[in-house]
């Protein structure tokens, strides 16, 4: 093939090119502004609990405590956070439930001494559900979704 | 989707726009035929969004992408305009990547900004200061505007540094007054009790200590950015509107006395009223500049393809007239709706932290910095309002500008992933 014809196809595959990048900026903006609004939405309202459990011979028991789910819902010793967790173990700042792109997040806040979920200790951010166990040193919680 | 997504997708397609320009740059371009800036661009795209994505899982998905792509973008073209610059702007954006992650991995950057924000304004304005008395020009010529600070080789533009410094300084401290801005009756009876000089004061004297060495070293086109960006904040702090009409005023004001003062102002504004009087000489660079634009059309002569050395140092100011002939509307398009999605998507950071009124100041200044200088340099270029001499963000060639820029975008990213309120 010849130089200009070589040339000539790159031209047009660089400008289809830059219209799909183009197009792929307009589509994320679009699906950003999507879930945006969604967790506007989902701010409004408890999305479920957090029950206190107490350990008794290896079993979980729930204790009548229990604190909302917020769609940002912290835990920690500090008592600015929805769940102040009273444990010597607990960081001021210690851990997040967070509703993020439609599913709830669990995040350690670099915590001294880590948050684990069902008995796990995490290291990034994990996916949580209806029943899980969040645990931060001795304290324990249920997550319940409504 | 997760924003660590969100990024890949745009950074993969950004790539490839740019593997097929640098593939048609080989084919058709008679200069600069490497393979190095995309290579880099590559490895810093990966290494960026990977080490991005281990830090700040909630960033902003828009910011790490548009920035990365206007850079490489920026280095491609300066790779076929002047291919001897090309090797440095390489460089440039190993440094950039490098400053943009140095602002994500700091522990408490933002609070650190705040607590020392007069020291920070001291040094940037000795920096400033420095420049005045050991300023160089890298182009070496005679009476050339000297805002370079020169080590051996390398040169570094301190305003590109004060511009961020001021901002942060700016919106610490009318965070800390924002009570006052915004109280509507205070204990004394008085309204706007925001404008006593006790609060204006230190804000005017820094403000105007940069404004005023800046306009002692001719470069006229930071001070009107530090003006226009300090009005704009001071606007969205106290929410005064008087403080728009009485900006818009003194800046067409100081153009008078400007015109009667400066020569390259009278300059400036005279090719700016009609170019064609002196097309040949004077006027030349914008009148090939305007030319560009016409030759590019649509859908532009594609990479190599125009003549864009004909405008005097195009890979600098005039890096748009350089995309306008080889990319067309379409490249112009692209590259103001890119920029304009950095500041929307600043400005929405600012807006979600609007209960903590210094990062959401911050935000506000940060994306104020890249949309106003980018409007006066592509309105420049257009011949739209007088020529200023700043740079394109990102495009433009030049060290100190792009990593300023990938500071800024850092910082912000910083901020898009920050929580909406908690004590800062």
């Amino acid at each position: 093939m010849s130089t200009p014809l070589v040339f000539f196809i790159l031209r047009i595959v660089s400008a289809l090119a830059l219209l799909v990048f183009l197009g792929a900026l307009f589509w994320v903006m679009w699906r950003d502004f999507a879930t945006a609004s969604e967790e506007i939405d989902a701010n409004r309202r408890v999305h479920g609990r957090l029950v206190h459990l107490q350990q008794i011979d290896g079993r979980y028991v729930a204790t009548p405590e229990t604190f909302p789910l917020l769609s940002l819902t912290s835990l920690g010793r500090g008592p600015s956070n929805v769940v102040p967790v009273e444990d010597s173990f607990a960081s001021t700042d210690h851990a997040v439930i967070a509703l993020r792109g439609g599913r709830w997040w669990l995040e350690d806040r670099q915590s001294t001494n880590g948050t684990s979920l069902n008995g796990i200790v995490i290291d990034q951010p994990v996916i949580v559900t209806d029943g899980d166990i969040v645990s931060i040193g001795q304290s324990h919680y249920r997550l319940e979704l409504e | 989707m997760l924003p660590a997504q969100a990024e890949r997708i745009l950074l993969v397609f950004g790539g490839v726009f740019l593997t097929f320009t640098t593939l048609a740059l080989m084919v058709r371009g008679t200069q600069g035929r490497d393979w190095l800036p995309l290579l880099v661009w590559i490895v810093c795209a990966v290494t960026g969004h990977v080490w991005l994505s281990r830090s700040l899982p909630w960033r902003d998905p828009l910011l790490f992408p548009v920035a990365m792509f206007l850079g490489g973008w920026g280095v491609i073209i300066i790779e076929r305009l002047t291919p001897f610059f090309a090797e440095r702007q390489t460089i440039w954006l190993i440094v950039g990547v490098l400053a943009l992650s140095a602002m994500i991995a700091v522990p408490q950057l933002l609070r650190k900004l705040r607590d020392y924000r007069y020291t920070l304004l001291l040094f940037g304005l000795a920096l400033l200061l420095a420049t005045i008395i050991f300023g160089t020009n890298p182009s070496g010529q005679v009476g050339a505007p000297q805002l370079w600070l020169g080590f051996n080789s390398i040169f570094f533009q301190p305003s590109e540094v004060l511009k961020i410094i001021l901002v942060v300084f700016l919106a610490s401290y009318l965070a800390e007054q924002y009570p006052m801005l915004r109280a509507l009756q205070t204990p004394t009876g008085r309204r706007n009790a925001g404008l006593s000089p006790r609060i204006l004061g230190p804000m005017l004297l820094m403000w105007g200590l940069s404004v005023i060495v800046l306009i002692w070293q001719r470069d006229l086109g930071t001070a009107t950015l530090f003006f226009i960006v300090f009005l704009l904040l001071f606007y969205v702090a106290s929410g005064f509107t008087w403080l728009l009409l009485g900006g818009a005023l003194l800046i067409a004001a100081a153009g008078v006395v400007a015109y009667a003062l400066f020569d390259v102002v009278q300059l400036r504004i005279d090719i700016w009223l009609n170019p064609w009087l002196d097309a040949d000489n004077r006027a030349f660079q914008i009148v090939q500049s305007l030319f560009a634009f016409a030759q590019g059309g649509v859908f532009g002569q594609g990479i190599g393809g125009g003549s864009p050395g004909y405008i005097p140092v195009v890979h600098s100011d005039f890096v748009f007239a350089a995309i306008a002939e080889e990319w067309g509307l379409l490249g112009v398009i692209t590259m103001l709706v890119c920029i304009a999605i950095v500041v929307t998507r600043g400005l929405r950071t600012a807006a979600r932290l609007n209960r903590r009124p210094y990062l959401s100041l911050l935000a506000t200044g940060l994306s104020l910095l890249i949309g106003v200088q980018s409007l006066l340099i592509t309105g420049g270029v257009l011949k739209l309002i007088p020529l200023t001499g700043v740079t394109l963000p990102f495009l433009s060639y030049g060290g100190s500008s792009l990593v300023a820029n990938f500071i800024i975008v850092g910082l912000l990213l910083r901020l898009s992933s920050e929580e909406i309120d908690r004590g800062a």
